[in-house]
Parts: C-alpha cells; structure tokens; sequence
C-alpha cells in the first residue's frame, strides 16, 4: 500500500512528499517528491546582477543564508577575477560558522521535535535566537542577511562585536552539556533512535550523501579539510565523525560540529581584534561597486572589455557539500548560474536508508537528515 | 536494496547501568532552566513589549537573560524605509537598484511644471528588505527604520507613498547607521565629443545640475566642407556633485556619453 507522507505533514519539515510503500508496519520502499518550492532560483540569477544574487541566495536556504551567499561569492569572485581583503574572508568564515551553528540548532530544535520532546525545542531555538542576535548586529537582518558582496562584505563588524560574540560562545558552549543531558544521558533517546536509517560509508558515496550524514558512518570527508576553501587552511579545528551511521550518529556528528565551530570562530574572532583593514575589494567593475546605477549605453561593456571567466565553488555547507557554478561572458550578469544542493541528494537517498523500517521510525529518520526544502528545489 | 532490518547492537546508554541518572539529569537540567526562567525570561511578551522599546536597551537585554543586549543591535535593522521628501534629488537610482522592481518613481509636489519632482514608491508585497536603494541612495534621504509592522487590510496599502514614508521620516525613529562608502574607483561620465549635438538634454534632467554647458568655438569651414548641424555647446560634468545616476546617459539622444576612467 502506498502513503502519502506530505506535503502538509509534521515529518516533512517543509514542503516536499514522501510516498511510502508499506506492509503492515514494515516500509518497503519510498519514493521523495520534490519540486513544490521551486522557484528558479538559477534561471531569474541569469537577469539579475551579481550582487542582487545574493537575495536569493538567502532565501535558497533559509536556515543557512550566510553559507550560501559564501558559496556564491567564491564562484563568482572566481569567475570575475576578484580577491577580495584578508579581513573580508576572515568574516565571511566567522559568519559561515555562526550560521552553522544557528543552523545545526534549528536542526536539533526540529529533531527532538519529532521524537516527541517539547522541552529541548524550546532550548533550541532560544539558543539560536542569540546568534540570530549577533547576525543582527552586523548584517541588520535575522533571516534575510544579504551581508557578503563580491569582492568583500558590506560593513566591517561593529564596535564591541567581538566581545559580545565571546560571550555568546560560551553561554553556547554550556548548552551544549545541556543538549547532551536531555537527549544523549536518556535511555528513551537511545531506544528511539539507535540503529535506525543505517547508510553504510560505501553506498552513502556511492549516493552522492555528505556532510553529517556521511561523517555520521565513520568517513572524515569534509572540504573545509580536503578541499580548504577561504581561510580554513588557516584554522585548527577537527572533523567530526561517528562510526554509527544511524541517527544517534548524526545528532553525535552535528553535536560536535557545533563545538568544532564555537573553536573555529574563537580563533577568527583572535585574528579579526589584530588586523584591522579594509572588507571591500579596492578594485572593483562599477557595476559591483556601491551605487548600482544602470550601466547605459550598450558600448560601455564593449568599451571596458571586462574578462570573462568561469567560477566553481564547493563549500561545506551545514547539511552538506553544495556547489556553485558561474559562467561570467563579460557582462553585467551571469550567464549561467548552476547550484550543487545536498539535501537533494541526501533525501534521493532515503530509498536506501528508509526501507526495511517500521513507519513510526520514519520521522526520527528524516529528521535527522536536516531537510531544508527551499535549497533542495532552489 | 531491502532494508537492514536486522539492527546492530545499540551502544550502551550513558546512564543505562544507573537508571535513577537517566531520568533525574534530564529533569534536573529542565528544573534548573525553569527555576532562571522565573526572573529571567528570554521572552518578550510582544504586543504590550516590544524590542525597541528604552528598556530593553542595554543593561536590561542581558538581564533578561540574554548575554547580549537586544538593544544595542538593533538600530541597523532593515524595516520599513523612511523618505526625506526635502533632500531627495529624483535621481532614480533607488530604483535602479532595487533588485525586485519594487520601487517606482511618482511625482511628487514641489517640483516645476516641466520637469516634475520624483520620489520613490515603495510597493512592500514585493520588497526583500535587502537593503540596496538605500545603500544607493547618494543622499542619504532614502533609509530603513526599525519599524516592522507592516500587516494591512487590503492589497493596496502595501504600496507606501512617498507622503507616508516621510510620515515614517517625521517619527524619527531610529534609522541603520552603518552607511557604505562610495568605492574609490567609481567611473565617470564620459563624453565622445564629435558625436554630440549639443542639445542640453543631460543639463536639462540632470538631477543635481552638476551638467554645464559651455561654448565651443564653432569652426570655420573650409570651402566646399559641409557643416555639422549642431549647437556649437559641449557638456561639461562637475565630478564632485555628480552622484553617478546615470540619467544623462539615459536621456542622450546621440548615446554620446558613456561610462569611463579619465585618463
């Protein structure tokens, strides 16, 4: 018999469908449905200039803004030949850290959620509000960021932020004990979520999984190592992994890379009190520049004979490896915008790691691969 | 591809071997968070407080039990524009820049019958809040507020007037105070002189009038040459004043101005 899971159901966290082939209680097989938030993200990229990108960037994840506008921006500046300022990098990473963790607190928010338990939702997103507090302080946003630029970021962080963000790491670092207290020390936690949603090392590669739920099966793939992007050849920091591969492994996984960025963005907050400098790139196309004003006439662009280029990124991202592809023919837009999502390919994979489970276990399971729709039909 | 249904064996609990641990860590955690939460909420009961009100600024948005101030931060927010009717210049580039083709240019009163005054109207169903017309804005007349109610009854009361954002502006609520700088390298405008007529129609739209049209001497023709139909008058651009809008190359007829770096 096939269910409809979604899409306006508790387990989805979004909107997408999960039809399930069920035997008694047994799942047998499933089949995602996406595409109900799509938006053509990539296509409207191809009318609008690089930085007017970054919008949407925001609303691709909603969860993980910050680290989608750095996955653009490395491909972009790639593609027009820009470096941006040492200080600039060192934000963009101490925001892509802060977002990680926002975003990983939403994740353990909506998880716990699922297994039935009220109280560390609550923790959960009382914790995160303070870091949406920070992202405030220097973006003027909580959701919406459109902070990072081509060729830097907007404003320089405000006087006093970073003591107010030491401050907010350490409050965070205690609730981290606290997570564990009411989740990890239960024996209900363990009853519920041991041994389910098992994805083997081998076959999650062979899926395309990453990110916490292939560190979660014993693998140490993570690009901030293997692939170090900004300046996180820089920074000493561990990767986290379990041995698992279940949902107690994923929620170890994520549970540690939280602390890993608390240690990430304690560091560039140290380099980002000795150096200060400028966070725009001096040399800049006018189009990227502050005024966006229209650039007129036809000529100019023939006239400037900017370069073209072509842009790659890959950043790990909250919930994965995403990528961003950017081919700029010299205009003032791009010509073609093509984006990597990984929870696309985490949730593809829920036809391994679903069936042979019980339909009580599905929203553990699903849980804990940290669906987030809008970046997974863009 | 059948499931594993067979699971493998689940590691040992923390508290497994002491079962009074696994459910008095969990309760003790909840009781202690319970317990700080009777004089230090982290919650605003919002209709009857809000967060911009004086006291939640400083000292009181640690107290509530948020280790940093609530109010401190809040200033940069990007809520609702206000508009200074007086200063703005009509010179478009707010909504040039606006990325949703939100912002149209209206007539506004003030302005001389032939070259009516134009302020922004900001449609708000369709605005991303992202920020961009006012970091265009040269004048720093077009700004956000921390203002964030924006509910309305009916569709088109989304769509704010210039009149009402300067109602916004005459609250004097607190408006972002992080402005960007202008990039050192900005282009100028640029003429390619043969090709112009000299019509004076940049000087005539130019919004901060930094456009001059000067004579230039008329040549004598040789014999036999055809002379150019043109006024004999060049425009010349005032770089200080001139806030890079773009609306002279916009209203060119020969396109003979164009964007460039002087030499």
């Amino acid at each position: 018999m096939w269910v409809n899971m979604g899409p306006q159901h508790p387990m989805t966290h979004g909107l997408w469908n999960l039809r399930v082939r069920i035997e008694g209680e047994i799942i047998k097989d499933v089949e995602p449905e996406l595409g109900f938030l799509h938006r053509g993200i990539e296509k409207i990229s191809e009318d609008r200039h690089y930085n007017e990108i970054i919008t949407l960037m925001d609303r691709t994840c909603y969860v993980a803004g910050l680290a989608w506008e750095h996955l653009f921006i490395l491909a972009a500046e790639q593609a027009l030949h820009i470096t941006p300022p040492e200080r600039s990098e060192y934000i963009r990473v101490l925001a892509s850290e802060l977002q990680r963790i926002a975003s990983h607190m939403m994740w353990y928010a909506a998880f716990v959620q699922d297994l039935g338990l009220m109280s560390p939702f609550l923790y959960g997103m009382r914790d995160r509000d303070l870091v949406l507090d920070l992202f405030q302080s220097f973006t003027g946003g909580r959701l919406t960021y459109e902070y990072m630029r081509v060729g830097g970021v907007r404003n320089d962080l405000p006087l006093g932020f970073t003591g107010q963000c030491r401050r907010v790491l350490d409050w965070l670092i205690d609730r981290f004990v606290e997570y564990d207290h009411l989740c990890l020390a239960s024996t209900i936690f363990h009853e519920r979520c041991d041994g389910l949603g098992v994805l083997p090392a081998p076959e999650a590669v062979a899926y395309g999984v990453t990110g916490p739920m292939l560190r979660s099966a014993g693998s140490h793939r993570d690009l901030r190592k293997d692939r170090p992007y900004s300046v996180y050849d820089r920074l000493q920091f561990d990767v986290a992994t379990a041995t698992s591969a279940d949902v107690t492994g994923r929620y170890l996984v994520r549970m540690e890379e939280m602390r890993q960025s608390v240690r990430i963005s304690r560091q560039c907050l140290d380099w980002l009190d000795d150096h200060p400098g400028p966070v725009l790139a001096a040399q800049l196309p006018r189009w990227l520049g502050a005024p966006y004003a229209p650039v007129g006439n036809e000529s100019y662009l023939l006239k400037r004979n900017y370069p073209t280029g072509l842009g790659f990124s890959m950043i790990e991202e909250p919930h994965g490896e995403a990528g961003a592809y950017v081919v700029n023919d010299g205009g003032e837009h791009p010509y073609r915008v093509k984006f990597r999502s990984p929870v696309l390919i985490n949730v593809w994979a829920a036809k391994r790691y679903l069936p042979g489970y019980r339909v009580a276990d599905i929203p553990p399971i699903m849980g804990s691969v940290d669906v987030c729709v809008g970046e997974c039909d863009r | 591809m059948a499931g594993t249904a067979e699971r493998p064996p689940a590691p040992p609990a923390v508290a497994e071997e002491k079962p009074f641990l696994w459910v008095a860590r969990p309760l003790a955690t909840a009781a202690k968070q319970f317990v700080k939460s009777l004089w230090r909420p982290s919650t605003v009961v919002y209709p009857f407080e809000r967060l911009e009100d004086p006291k939640f600024r400083g000292q009181v948005g640690v107290a509530s039990g948020k280790p940093i101030g609530v109010g401190e931060i809040w200033d940069n927010y990007r809520g609702v524009h206000a508009l200074n009717i007086n200063t703005c210049i009509s010179c478009n580039l707010c909504a040039f820049s606006c990325p949703d083709v939100c912002i149209e240019m209206v007539n506004v009163p003030g302005g001389d019958p032939r070259h009516p005054k134009k302020c922004p109207q900001i449609d708000y169903g369709k605005c991303s809040f992202c920020g961009f017309c006012s970091d265009a804005c040269p004048e720093g007349c077009l700004t956000m507020t921390t203002r964030y109610e924006l509910s309305v009854h009916k569709r088109e009361e989304m769509v704010y007037s210039p009149a009402r954002m300067f109602e916004i502006f005459k609250s004097k609520l607190p408006m972002n105070p992080i402005r960007l700088e202008r990039p050192k390298n900005e282009d100028q405008i640029l003429l390619d002189p043969p090709i112009c007529i000299g019509c004076n129609a940049c000087a005539r739209d130019c919004p901060t009038q930094c456009i001059t049209m000067l004579d230039i001497p008329k040549p004598t023709p040789k014999p036999g040459e055809k002379m150019a139909k043109r006024i004999w008058k060049e425009p010349v651009i005032n770089d200080s004043d001139c806030v890079r809008c773009g609306t002279c190359i916009a209203v060119c007829p020969k396109d003979c101005l164009f964007w460039g770096t002087r030499q």
